[in-house]
């Protein structure tokens, strides 16, 4: 110990002659030699010089690396993830996130350490909001020493060359997978430099390749990356999903408007926007006015990771006696025939229908998408309706709703929202007089 | 290469017929309207924070009498059902509708006794956050599988990634315990009518294997519900299902072969934290003569092998 010190002294004191360092550097130096702590990695610059090349112990320090020494030596003892913290420390956005990268890069020019500051890295990046962003995975990538770790022989490339480093690059394009993110050509030549033509890496590359094409467009109800950020233009995406009909026509009954009153009061009027198709217009328009219609929800619909609520206008089925069976108007399409009774020979081989029942479940007449599901709003939903549907004016509608959204603020509280589900929900009559007899809370529709 | 299914399986299947039996004594009359739960604890590895079981292995099992005589009397009616069976024709139909059936319907849910065929798990197993329920749903004829989905994985040490909740059919067992498979090889697509709140899900079918390292090669497609009060039918046909092995895709894929299928399952673990829920109608195979794929995926040699 006392040895070492003794040469790290007299190592500096060469250095102070050689270089001329400021005085200050030499005292922190020494510091750093009698704490005889493993900092010395981030001395490299000058430790090198115990069995480094005589050239590389002339080349002389550039500036600002020593001044990346100095900010770092109070505290050269660090976990990658405080200097994560250190440098960013006020923001932390991409530009941060790169500089830290930088800073590693330019701090050793071994890169000692580099495993670790790569998984420190990946554990930061959805910190910096960085992890579906492929340039940033290169970068990562090229923090990786280039051609060290490629196998030079057949037994190197028989066993496994290098597992950790191979094991930390398999790592981080799980990483680029679990986000879906395809790597692209620099990628592949990264890894070809880093770790060969025939590394677990590479393998995983190629993988990623195979497979991420196939899958990528399978989805048959695509939702964007981004979804809209306007609420009035979300609720008009996800209700034209959830309504599944072309003809489907989505109006919206209020925008969002904030308004002070003269009082002062801040009133914030939510948005509604609604969606009916055709024929759920003539469906409402058959239903019997002496049975009511109800307003259920909110209902849960998830876009990605955003969850939206939507509140529907539903009937409950017609019961067996009710039922009318409307005959077709042999004149409504004139091009083909909407009713065939032809005598065929089909016996069980041509039978393609499941042998299931059909479930029953009332029909759906309306369906909104709202920021504020109380009654008040909904009874607008309502009276917006009753323009295109005059019926309305005369079907008492009733309304069941859940206790609010409760879930969209995270979910710690989902449980609470669960008891909501299952707890009777609320029965408000809009037309008092038409008091029916006392329906079972039949709970949430699902 | 069986000495440790033999050593696990029998455990495993005495333990769940005492649970069955247990709810038959405790609930007599009011039949369980929820669906069974998976043993939080399954296979012989002890995860980190598990506490240690300290009882010897033949110590929970139920050595009754009355759970012995259970025993006789359903595997006896098994027995006798497959003699008698046969005298009807192959799986207990006629010949002429063996042969002619276009569909059938595997599972459709009409009672509380149907939801006895299905198991859910979720990642509590491995010591996760997330919650599943399995119940009928609102008119007693749908099954409605519901929870919440929490992605924080557990702080193990060796866990990274956590978040799935799962429902699994239940290996069709005959008398005797004796495993039986479902035969669809005369079908070539998967019909499910489902309504989702919009969240993708995955299929798992897991096939009967020979050599026992195979025993966690599933074949999975993916399931994307739209959401929304409407039903959705859903056909995949099993072309497109391609192998995975404890959820990893494998590089070797070859088709699924449907004369020995052991379960099917519903896996959700789309990351997104919250609840979620997913209401089934019924589970069928049909035969699609439009659809002549074999298998979706390239078989062949690839150079380089990757």
């Amino acid at each position: 110990m006392k040895c070492a010190r003794c040469l790290l002294q007299l190592q500096c004191l060469r250095l102070v002659g050689q270089s001329a360092r400021s005085a200050a550097q030499h005292g922190a130096l020494l510091r750093s030699a009698s704490s005889s702590q493993p900092d010395m990695v981030h001395n490299t610059q000058v430790l090198r010089r115990f069995h480094g090349s005589p050239a590389c112990a002339k080349r002389p320090v550039p500036a600002e690396f020593i001044n990346e020494d100095d900010k770092k030596r109070d505290k050269s003892l660090v976990a990658h993830d405080d200097l994560f913290e250190q440098v960013a420390k006020e923001v932390k956005t991409k530009a941060t996130f790169n500089k830290v990268v930088d800073v590693f890069i330019k701090r050793d020019i071994r890169r000692r350490g580099h495993v670790e500051f790569i998984y420190a890295a990946l554990k930061k990046m959805p910190e910096f909001g960085v992890e579906r962003d492929l340039a940033v995975y290169n970068k990562l990538l090229d923090v990786f020493p280039k051609e060290v770790f490629v196998p030079r022989n057949f037994i190197q490339r028989m066993f496994n060359h290098y597992p950790r480093q191979q094991e930390c690059g398999v790592q981080l394009l799980e990483q680029m997978e679990n986000y879906g993110i395809m790597p692209n050509m620099e990628t592949k030549v990264l890894l070809v430099q880093i770790f060969g033509e025939k590394g677990h890496p590479m393998r995983k590359y190629q993988r990623i390749m195979y497979w991420f094409p196939k899958f990528k467009h399978i989805n048959p109800f695509p939702v964007p990356q981004q979804l809209p950020e306007d609420p009035v233009d979300l609720a008009r995406f996800s209700l034209t999903r959830i309504a599944n009909d072309l003809d489907a026509k989505v109006s919206v009954y209020q925008l969002p408007s904030t308004d002070i009153t003269e009082r002062g009061e801040q009133i914030t009027l939510p948005h509604i926007v609604g969606i009916q198709s055709p024929s759920q217009m003539e469906l409402l328009a058959q239903h019997s006015p002496n049975r009511p219609v109800f307003v259920e929800g909110p209902f849960p619909l998830w876009l990605r990771k955003t969850c939206v609520y939507y509140y529907v206008l539903r009937a409950d089925p017609t019961p067996p006696d009710e039922k009318v069976e409307e005959p077709f108007d042999p004149e409504r399409c004139l091009a083909f025939p909407l009713q065939l009774d032809l005598d065929l020979d089909r016996d069980f081989g041509d039978e393609e229908s499941f042998d299931v029942e059909d479930l029953d479940e009332g029909p759906v007449f309306a369906m909104c998408m709202t920021s504020q599901g109380d009654q008040a709003v909904l009874n607008q939903w309502i009276s917006g309706l009753q323009q295109n549907n005059p019926i309305l004016g005369q079907v008492p509608a009733l309304f069941r709703l859940d206790a609010g959204p409760r879930e969209l603020q995270g979910p710690a509280d989902t449980e609470s929202a669960h008891h909501h589900r299952t707890d009777r929900p609320q029965r408000e009559e809009r037309q008092p007089e038409e008091d029916e007899e006392p329906r079972r809370s039949q709970g949430a529709k699902w | 290469m069986s000495l440790p299914k033999i050593a696990r399986l029998p455990s495993v299947r005495l333990l769940s017929s005492i649970h069955q039996q247990q709810q038959q004594l405790l609930l007599p009359s009011v039949p369980p309207l929820t669906g069974p739960k998976r043993a939080v604890s399954q296979g012989e590895y002890r995860r980190p924070g598990q506490p240690k079981v300290d009882k010897f292995p033949w110590q929970p099992i139920n050595f009754g009498f009355s759970k012995g005589f259970e025993g006789v009397k359903k595997h006896l009616a098994l027995l006798k059902k497959e003699f008698s069976d046969r005298w009807v024709g192959p799986q207990g139909k006629p010949i002429l509708e063996h042969m002619l059936e276009q569909n059938q319907v595997l599972w459709e849910f009409r009672g509380p006794e149907s939801l006895e065929q299905w198991t859910v798990s979720s990642d509590q197993e491995i010591g996760g956050q997330s919650e599943v329920h399995l119940k009928l749903g609102k008119n007693h004829n749908t099954c409605l599988l519901y929870g919440t989905l929490s992605s924080t994985p557990p702080r193990d040490g060796e866990t990274r990634y956590s978040g799935y909740c799962t429902m699994r059919s239940k290996q069709p067992l005959a008398s005797f315990d004796r495993k039986k498979h479902y035969d669809w090889s005369s079908f070539n697509t998967l019909h499910l009518r489902v309504r989702g709140d919009g969240r993708p899900w995955m299929i798992n079918i897991a096939t009967e294997t020979y050599f026992s390292h195979q025993k966690d090669d599933i074949y999975n497609y993916f399931l994307y519900t739209r959401g929304g009060p409407y039903w959705q039918d859903v056909k995949i046909p099993f072309s497109k299902f391609f192998l995975t092995h404890r959820g990893r895709i494998q590089d070797d894929q070859h088709p699924l072969w449907l004369d020995k299928v052991n379960t099917i399952g519903f896996t959700l673990g789309d990351k997104a934290d919250g609840p979620f829920q997913l209401e089934i109608d019924f589970v069928g195979v049909c035969k699609d003569y439009a659809h002549t794929e074999e298998f979706a995926y390239e078989v062949y040699k690839r150079n380089p092998e990757i």
